[in-house]
């Protein structure tokens, strides 16, 4: 799941930084990723997992790290199986 | 030295601003068209922006609930971005909250708004000015 979403990263996130070469839990904002380019990030994830991000886990943290947002993926995975 | 106390004639005011640049708005509703728009803006917003500064227009509102957000100073809140509403009256753009983010805004004690946008070819950027009650609570977030 994590390369999957590193991928995702690396198209939608316009970061300064390959996302496929970074710690899971470095913060993506340090590295560029901005508050726009986490909606495309978003709704490519969507697209990649067959999921729909529902308003309360649309916060900040939620996009802070890779570690964060493959909790988050998984959770609503889970939720759709 | 001095801290400067954060109220204006007694009363607290929180502001927000922000910038966007056009062209990642445009690239957005390439890759992912009605989907970007009915996530981030409002029926409303979709029809005010239509005609030749369309993506102008939609970086500026990106901007103006990027603003709000800031302003809310609270930074890991959920921020539904349908919930924030850039709307006119007139010339004048005006911004309605609703669902929880007007249920935190009434929490911290916002009482009124003042809203400014503006936009270049590269760039859209929004201002938005809140007068809070005396109670008004939360921290100053500085990103």
């Amino acid at each position: 799941m994590q390369d999957q979403i590193r991928d995702v990263l690396a198209a939608h996130g316009r970061m300064a930084v390959d996302p496929r070469e970074v710690d899971d839990q470095a913060d993506l904002y340090d590295l560029g990723l901005t508050s726009h380019a986490s909606v495309d990030v978003m709704l490519a994830l969507e697209d990649a997992f067959d999921i729909e991000f529902p308003d309360e886990v649309l916060k900040k943290s939620t996009f802070a790290s890779v570690r964060n947002i493959e909790q988050v993926v998984e959770g609503l995975v889970k939720a759709v199986a | 030295m001095i801290t400067l106390p954060g109220a204006v004639d007694g009363r607290r005011v929180r502001v927000g601003c922000d910038v966007q640049d056009i062209e990642h708005v445009q690239d957005s509703l390439a890759a992912f068209g009605d989907r970007y728009l009915r996530k981030v803006f409002t029926a409303s917003e979709i029809n005010d922006c239509q005609g030749r500064n369309q993506v102008h227009r939609l970086a500026a509102r990106f901007a103006a609930k990027e603003a709000v957000i800031k302003a809310f100073a609270e930074p890991n809140m959920p921020f539904p971005w349908r919930e924030i509403e850039v709307t006119r009256d007139g010339p004048l753009p005006l911004l309605r909250l609703s669902g929880t983010l007007a249920e935190r805004a009434q929490h911290q004690g916002w009482l009124s708004s003042s809203l400014s946008l503006s936009h270049a070819d590269c760039h859209a950027m929004a201002v938005v000015l809140v007068a809070c009650g005396g109670n008004a609570g939360g921290t100053r977030d500085d990103a």
